[in-house]
């Protein structure tokens, strides 16, 4: 055994980022989350598995408070980030979305250049004084989105002209261009071939070194490639969480080892 | 886990592969019994059909490790599907080592034919292979039918076989001080009875894989051991 590899899979379980207690969501009167707890860690990869219409994307949008968009959804509990409460009514939410990110199941740049659709996020959130510095954090954050080398010659260019795995890694650089300190992720990989997920998974795990990174999926494998900490949702409840290796090879709950193994849907 | 998978293939491939490794295992039973009762009866026509037999178990073994490849690539098992692939590549490992004891005790047999009989040991010999053969039949069972206690209980019998074994060991060494001419007989007879005995560790692995299985934990190191030969000295 690699002893490296077990290092980097370890996780510290001290650190926490967000803490959530409690969770209610009501969709008018659908009970779409019911009464979830759960611990995600510091520059940890965390997956949220499920069937389709377990919650598991309701509650990923909790966490930077997507559904405050949607009229008939209704949060109860308490979801603390770095020990703040973030439905606490002196937080902005475009400050809390610009300190947890989210990229989306559709690459959805936006039909600027891609030079523009990194800085949008910095310059209205007033993080460069110059055209020279915002120069920087946008090259930055194209490195981080591991895009850097496929645009550099082209920052004029049309984002909406890249592939689609192109534009999600785009998508990932503009997230991460506002210096976020969690990364939400609903399905990043759904609409991209085998190489660009690939590629996106690896910049995941890159990811991690700086981030908290919350990816929800439909792809198990993808959850036990990527994730160190696994979370499987049913019916609107936290079934299991635990850490990914545990989940993916002898689970505690029944419906957990029903649904991996490929036998409930 | 009884329940089905939403894909059938997946569970036609897993029921394959187990299907293929009972059934390894009903021929290795049978080599067990036909090996040692060959050699203790000399018989010679017995002791090469064994011989033959084994190239089938060989066989057998081989198709289970390609359609287990096939089942890890196709249907990426996890968990309790995962636990399975594993303890039949392990299982049909086993079983492919007892069917090489087996074919070791046949072609034991073509000498021992030929040599002065010591005879006094047969029984034993015989009663020792019945009991090797019945825990590897109650192990298969215990694996079939998931049954974790019966697999421990095999576990513990294996204490059984190594005392039968140190029984053995100190007979041919009487047997072959009283009488030199006895030696290569029983230096035949001693690997024979070694070759049983170590079959009944390989169940008593099996029977760990099958724990294994059915609870997905390995069971403690715990098990009573009784093989003393090492520690007989000649000044019995």
């Amino acid at each position: 055994m690699n002893d490296m590899r077990l290092i980097e899979r370890a996780v510290d379980m001290d650190d926490i980022k967000i803490s959530a207690r409690n969770v209610q969501v009501y969709y008018g009167d659908n009970h779409a989350i019911k009464d979830v707890d759960v611990d995600i860690q510091d520059n940890t990869v965390t997956a949220f598995i499920g069937p389709s219409g377990c919650g598991k994307s309701t509650f990923l949008r909790c966490l930077n408070r997507m559904n405050d968009t949607i009229d008939v959804c209704r949060v109860e509990g308490d979801i603390h980030l770095d020990g703040e409460d973030i439905n606490d009514k002196q937080v902005d939410p475009v400050q809390l979305r610009a300190k947890v990110g989210m990229v989306f199941q559709k690459p959805n740049p936006f039909p600027k250049s891609i030079y523009d659709n990194v800085a949008y996020g910095p310059k209205i959130h007033g993080m460069a004084a110059n055209k020279a510095e915002l120069d920087e954090i946008v090259e930055r954050a194209l490195r981080r989105g591991a895009i850097w080398d496929e645009v550099k010659d082209r920052l004029d260019a049309p984002g909406t002209g890249l592939s689609g795995g192109q534009q999600q890694r785009l998508c990932i650089a503009r997230a991460v261009a506002t210096e976020p300190e969690v990364l939400l992720m609903d399905e990043p990989c759904s609409a991209l071939d085998p190489i660009a997920t690939a590629q996106v998974e690896e910049l995941i795990d890159e990811l991690r070194q700086n981030y908290s990174v919350v990816i929800v999926t439909h792809s198990m494998q993808q959850a036990a490639r990527v994730s160190q900490k696994t979370a499987f949702f049913h019916l609107g409840n936290l079934v299991e969480y635990g850490e990914t290796g545990s989940i993916f090879t002898n689970p505690e709950d029944e419906r957990t080892e029903s649904y991996i193994t490929g036998r409930i849907g | 886990m009884n329940q089905e998978h939403i894909s059938s293939a997946f569970d036609r491939d897993l029921e394959a592969i187990q299907a293929l490794m009972v059934k390894m295992g009903g021929l290795v039973e049978a080599a067990i019994l036909e090996g040692s009762k060959a050699v203790t009866t000399r018989d010679v026509e017995l002791a090469k059909k064994v011989h033959e037999g084994d190239k089938v178990i060989d066989e057998l073994e081989e198709r289970i490790n390609e359609e287990s490849a096939r089942t890890i690539a196709l249907r990426g098992p996890v968990s309790s599907d995962l636990r399975v692939v594993l303890a039949v590549l392990k299982l049909s490992a086993s079983l492919e080592r007892i069917g090489d004891y087996a074919r070791n005790l046949a072609k034991r047999t073509e000498v021992l034919a030929e040599l002065r009989p010591v005879s006094g040991p047969d029984k034993a010999l015989r009663r020792m292979a019945k009991e090797v053969q019945r825990m590897l039949k109650d192990t298969l069972d215990a694996y079939v039918r998931r049954d974790a206690e019966l697999a421990e209980a095999v576990r513990q019998r294996d204490e059984e076989v190594d005392e039968m074994y140190n029984a053995l060991f100190r007979e041919f060494l009487t047997f072959m001080m009283e009488d030199p001419r006895n030696i290569t007989a029983c230096m035949h007879l001693h690997f024979i009875a070694k070759n049983v005995e170590r079959m009944g560790d390989l169940v008593t692995n099996m029977s760990e894989q099958v724990i294994y299985v059915v609870t997905g934990d390995m069971p403690d190191d715990n098990r009573p051991k009784s093989d003393e030969t090492a520690y007989i000295s000649g000044e019995t």
